[in-house]
């Protein structure tokens, strides 16, 4: 980190600026939970950070209206687990801030920072896919917006272009008989990065019985990319809610997982806890509507 | 490379102090301000032994920059020397033997002090979410729940 800068821009405006014309050599810090120590094992090393962590006042916010939950990127996890927001249908976020890291990094680390790693690891991933997010991406010229699965296009890869700075994370809590769980294991229960992590959207019909639609989401589906299981979610659309149906859907995710097997475990079993993962998932939402129904 | 003019308020006073764009706030800690309950382990966040409160929220201070603490208000434990809640949970670990070989002692005391503030009476469950970010290498974590837990409860109710 020998020759490292920081630049401290006065406002978000200032720091698209100077993104626009040196964004190539430079890298967005926020609290720098992943950065930092990224840096220091030499995986990456920019030679200016642009510090926006003191934009709270922009982007650090929860808000809803019209039924959108908006996301400033600067939120916490700790903002998360103390918003009355994630209760009920969207208990999801809550669950997995609770599973998120320990105190200490979630009191700071963010819910833009954990989007923008990309990493197989990040807990925040598979959630705000489950829920169908959307990003809003700011740069000098305007702003875009992009579906969150559309936006991690590799491992810690994304569709941002180093003129851009993620400025919101919307989603809505699914519509009618619907519900959301998450799954994490990890080779203890906190302060670990997951083996497995899976997030479940689910919305009956008024039937109660018949699908409309499922999205799984998982920590890993090829490779060390997080990603929506879209030939699960593409078979269960339309089926009844019954054993067969999840055993069935339990072996199309497993075709559709290619797997890798690294330090925390290998790729069967990652498979393995991935289809014990999806029936658990499917039970608690079917349960939780069946009870609010 | 310039050294960049900071001021961080560190236990109750302001520091002006002059820093280059990689210092760590633990760095700026332990080297330019001698606090050395402030420990050093893993360095990437797993730890949890370099724990500080940044503005009231218990922070890695391995995993923030000091250029990004300038304004701000960091405590560690030395600044809580004084505290009674913080004497009463030291107390509380030396009488249940809460320190083996010591080294995560610091940042368990801060951790549990930060709990106590928040929850005077927290359940074992609550107890051991506060602590989960701190590694006791010695794997003593009964002592400190039970040290934390009576810390606690002797709190002025």
């Amino acid at each position: 980190m020998s020759s490292l800068e920081i630049f401290s821009p006065t406002d978000l405006n200032d720091a698209l600026r100077f993104i626009e014309h040196d964004g190539r050599n430079a890298a967005v810090i926020a609290s720098g939970t992943d950065l930092l120590p990224r840096m220091r094992r030499r995986q990456i090393s920019p030679s200016i950070l642009v510090d926006i962590s003191s934009f709270t006042e922009d982007l650090r916010y929860i808000r809803q209206s019209d039924g959108t939950i908006r996301l400033g990127a600067l939120t916490t996890v700790t903002n998360l687990l103390e918003s009355p927001m994630f209760y009920g249908n969207l208990s999801i976020v809550r669950e997995a801030a609770m599973l998120f890291g320990a105190p200490q990094v979630r009191n700071v680390a963010t819910v833009g920072g954990n989007i923008c790693s990309a990493a197989s690891s990040e807990d925040l991933i598979p959630v705000f896919m489950a829920l169908d997010a959307k990003l809003k991406l700011v740069s000098a010229r305007g702003e875009r917006t992009v579906p969150l699965k559309d936006f991690i296009v590799g491992k810690r890869q994304t569709a941002m272009k180093p003129s851009e700075i993620l400025a919101e994370v919307s989603f809505s809590p699914p519509e009618g008989h619907g519900w959301t769980a998450y799954e994490k294991l990890g080779r203890r229960n906190m302060l670990i990065l997951a083996i497995v992590n899976e997030a479940l959207s689910l919305t009956l019909e008024d039937d109660v019985r018949t699908i409309r639609s499922a999205r799984v989401a998982l920590n890993r589906v090829s490779g060390k990319i997080p990603a929506l299981a879209v030939k699960t979610n593409d078979f269960l659309k339309g089926r009844r809610v019954t054993d067969q149906t999840i055993a069935q859907a339990q072996k199309v995710l497993a075709s559709e997982l290619s797997l890798t097997s690294d330090f925390r475990g290998s790729g069967e079993y990652r498979a393995e806890v991935a289809q014990v993962y999806l029936r658990r998932l499917m039970e608690r939402c079917t349960r939780q509507i069946g009870g609010h129904s | 490379m310039a050294k960049r003019a900071i001021t961080i308020n560190v236990n109750g006073t302001e520091h002006p102090l002059q820093v280059d764009a990689p210092d760590r706030l633990i760095d700026v800690l332990r080297d330019q301000l001698d606090l050395k309950s402030v420990k050093e382990g893993c360095s990437t966040g797993d730890c949890g032994i370099c724990a500080v409160l940044v503005d009231g929220k218990l922070v890695n201070s391995c995993l923030m920059l000091a250029a990004q603490c300038d304004g701000r208000r960091v405590t560690s434990l030395e600044g809580l020397l004084e505290d009674p809640t913080m004497k009463r949970m030291q107390g509380s670990f030396i009488a249940n033997n809460a320190a083996q070989c010591g080294f995560c002692t610091p940042a368990m005391l801060m951790a549990s002090w930060d709990l106590a503030r928040h929850s005077p009476e927290p359940s074992d469950e609550e107890i051991k979410v506060a602590i989960s970010g701190i590694l006791c290498r010695c794997t003593g974590y009964y002592q400190i729940i039970d040290s934390v837990r009576e810390g606690c409860e002797r709190g002025e109710r």
